[in-house]
């Protein structure tokens, strides 16, 4: 089995994109070995020869220098030393024949390079390789000098070797690199897809471990988390809104299963039954007002920023709202009063604002005793605008001031009243839609709504 | 009134059209929009009851074929529960109202009868006169008797929807939708609070009452005595 995991991790690795690079590279190496190599050879080369050539050259010249009757007698002589020189001579009469030396073929005036058999020479049949020189003396003779390649030869194979292995070994480090860091790459993007597949099978929990090092994976495996983070409150909040409808729900259901029952086992009179279906009518239509509100924050909520969004001017918005509203207050015994702005606008859906003020001033309305002045101010501000709503009422205590803005929350001073406790949810959606901040204070005594219109950017 | 009901739930079909036909419409039952839209075409309807979600063709696709052919008849569009864009849609769209399911069937009724007698010269009045009642719809003033009543704008819209459709039910909604352009019902007498004041400034120094309450559905004008 660990062979098999092997493997399986070997061949995952072969093709992994960090491997491709690894082989690529070693490619790359290998090309510039080469490059490297013929550069160097080519240089080398060429030095070696000319110092040859040159050598020759002065060797040619301290031939010539004897007077021509005694030349023959001079190559005689050095290549008659012991050990033998470097060099080889070759003295051809006019006739091309060859009058003394080692040489034993004319070769072309000028340079060229010969190759001649030595016979057995250590043994072996070898053949020698020699860079020649040769010139047309006055007489109609032809001096050749000569020197052995098999330096220059040697030199070529060093070279030829050293770039090999070099090559090589840069080959087998490059591949072994890109092994090692596919192995590292291959690791951290498996912990990621582990973690995803986590996620998948259900564990909403589980997070992208980070190594800390800071690098590209640790600030992926960050932007992940907090991706991974945001869904998870998500689907806990539509969890909870599921529980919290279900449990809404539950009550009015129940009600009006009970006055059913209890209208067939107990109603003897047309009038019995007809109470009865009355009030389940109502019980399903609280029912059904609870699910269109439902339905309205979740429209709310779902809708893009801005879109749909018009020029509205909000102090007549708000002018009408307060003409519309103030004789409802009034008939309840509360007293509306307005300091309004004149022409402050706002970008922003109407219907939707107009909602969300009329939820306010309704709240103010159910949640107050008989007698309670609420006011209502619009001024503008150097950034947006600011709407202020006030009562006198009991306002809300600070530690509940946030949960109140969320669905179904109602506080238990008010459970005896109408509402579905989805009033100041809808308006935190709104005011959400339109970035306006909404900060819930103290009035001293009531409560005190602040709505904060941004500020316009297009204005 | 010739009514066309494009519905494809059976239970609600069934329902409505035995509602109409009680109260003396004449009902064309069709469940696709497909097979309404031909319906439409073919027959002279006055009114036409639109689901909005409709197998084979859905209703606004059929409300706008339907506009585009010309027809004059008068169009009721049913939408889901909580769709509160679908009335601008739908208005957009060419239709003369919208209702959300679920209904009360008065309230449909109601509805069906406003909108079937909007008289098509209705933008073009200019004076509308019931009983002793006159209403200046170019100067939007109100004399009853021959006396001006001063009233508040919205007073006015109030007053000026139930001449429109004087005789007719007029259910909380309805005004609440045309006049004040509200989408859902707020949890306060809204309605009854500025209808109530209307009242005070239309009927109290004149002798009979003209806005009447009708328990259960809404508010009727009506100037027949001994009612």
């Amino acid at each position: 089995m660990p062979l098999g995991l092997n493997v399986h991790v070997g061949a995952r690795m072969v093709r992994s994109a960090a491997f491709r690079l690894a082989v690529i590279q070693a490619l790359m190496f290998a090309l510039m070995a080469l490059t490297l190599f013929l550069v160097s050879w080519f240089a080398a080369r060429h030095y070696i020869e000319n110092q040859l050539r040159q050598t020759i050259i002065d060797e040619f010249g301290e031939v010539i220098a004897h007077p021509p009757a005694q030349r023959a007698a001079s190559i005689q002589r050095s290549l008659a030393q012991v050990p033998r020189g470097a060099y080889d001579y070759s003295l051809f009469d006019a006739r091309r024949t060859l009058v003394v030396g080692d040489i034993r073929e004319e070769p072309a005036v000028g340079w060229s390079t010969i190759e001649q058999h030595e016979g057995l020479r250590s043994g072996k049949d070898a053949v020698r390789r020699i860079l020649v020189y040769g010139a047309a003396q006055d007489d109609g003779s032809t001096l050749v000098v000569g020197r052995d390649l098999a330096s220059v030869d040697e030199l070529d194979a060093l070279l030829k070797r050293v770039f090999t292995w070099a090559g090589l070994a840069a080959v087998v480090l490059a591949l072994a690199g890109g092994m090692v860091t596919a192995r590292g790459y291959l690791r951290r993007v498996e912990a990621i897809a582990a973690a995803a597949s986590r996620i998948a099978a259900g564990d909403l929990a589980a997070r992208v471990s980070i190594t800390g090092r800071g690098d590209e994976f640790d600030r992926l495996a960050v932007s992940l988390n907090s991706m991974l983070e945001r869904i998870q409150t998500l689907v806990e909040g539509l969890r909870q809104v599921s529980n919290d409808i279900a449990h809404d729900l539950r009550t009015p259901l129940t009600h009006m299963r009970q006055r059913l029952e209890a209208a067939m086992d107990e109603a003897t009179s047309l009038e019995g039954y007809s109470n009865a279906c009355e009030r389940a009518l109502a019980d399903v239509d609280s029912v059904l007002d609870t699910f269109a509100a439902m339905l309205r924050i979740a429209k709310v909520e779902s809708r893009q920023q801005r879109e749909g969004f018009t020029d509205i001017d909000l102090s007549q918005l708000l002018a009408r709202l307060v003409d519309d509203y103030g004789p409802v207050l009034e008939d309840e015994e509360r007293v509306l009063s307005a300091e309004i702005q004149p022409s402050v606008n706002v970008r922003g859906d109407a219907l939707l604002l107009t909602q969300m003020f009329v939820n306010l001033l309704e709240n103010a309305l159910h949640h107050t005793p008989i007698g309670t002045p609420v006011t209502l101010k619009l001024v503008a501000a150097e950034q947006g605008c600011q709407v202020v709503m006030q009562d006198a009422g009991p306002g809300i205590p600070a530690q509940e001031r946030t949960r109140v803005l969320k669905r179904f929350v109602r506080l238990d001073a008010s459970r005896s009243t109408r509402g579905s406790g989805l009033g100041l949810a809808l308006v935190a959606a709104v005011a959400d839609l339109h970035d306006i901040v909404l900060t819930l204070g103290d009035a001293g005594p009531g409560l005190r709504v602040q709505l904060d219109f941004p500020h316009r950017q297009d204005a | 009134m010739r009514i066309l009901l494009v519905e494809d739930d059976i239970d609600t079909r069934t329902y409505v059209s035995s509602g109409l036909r009680a109260k003396g419409h004449a009902v064309d039952e069709s469940g696709d929009g497909q097979d309404g839209l031909l319906r439409a075409c073919e027959h002279d309807y006055d009114v036409i009851v639109l689901d909005r979600m409709l197998p084979a063709l859905d209703g606004m696709s059929v409300l706008k074929k339907l506009r585009s052919c010309g027809t004059q008849a008068r169009v009721l569009m049913l939408t889901a529960l909580g769709d509160v864009d679908a009335r601008i849609d739908g208005m957009e769209a060419g239709a003369d109202d919208y209702l959300g399911k679920p209904f009360a069937l008065s309230e449909l009724i109601a509805r069906l009868n406003a909108i079937s007698r909007r008289s098509a010269h209705a933008n073009t009045m200019t004076l509308l006169r019931l009983g002793d009642l006159e209403l200046d719809l170019i100067m939007q003033r109100v004399f009853r008797a021959g006396k001006q009543i001063h009233l508040q704008p919205r007073e006015w819209d109030l007053l000026k929807y139930f001449a429109l459709h004087a005789g007719e039910i007029i259910t909380r909604s309805m005004l609440l939708e045309h006049v004040w352009g509200f989408q859902s019902s707020p949890h306060t007498n809204l309605v009854d609070t500025h209808v109530c004041r209307l009242r005070g400034k239309i009927e109290r120094d004149f002798g009979p009452r003209i806005i009447r309450t009708v328990r259960g559905e809404g508010y009727t004008l009506s100037l027949k005595q001994g009612h």
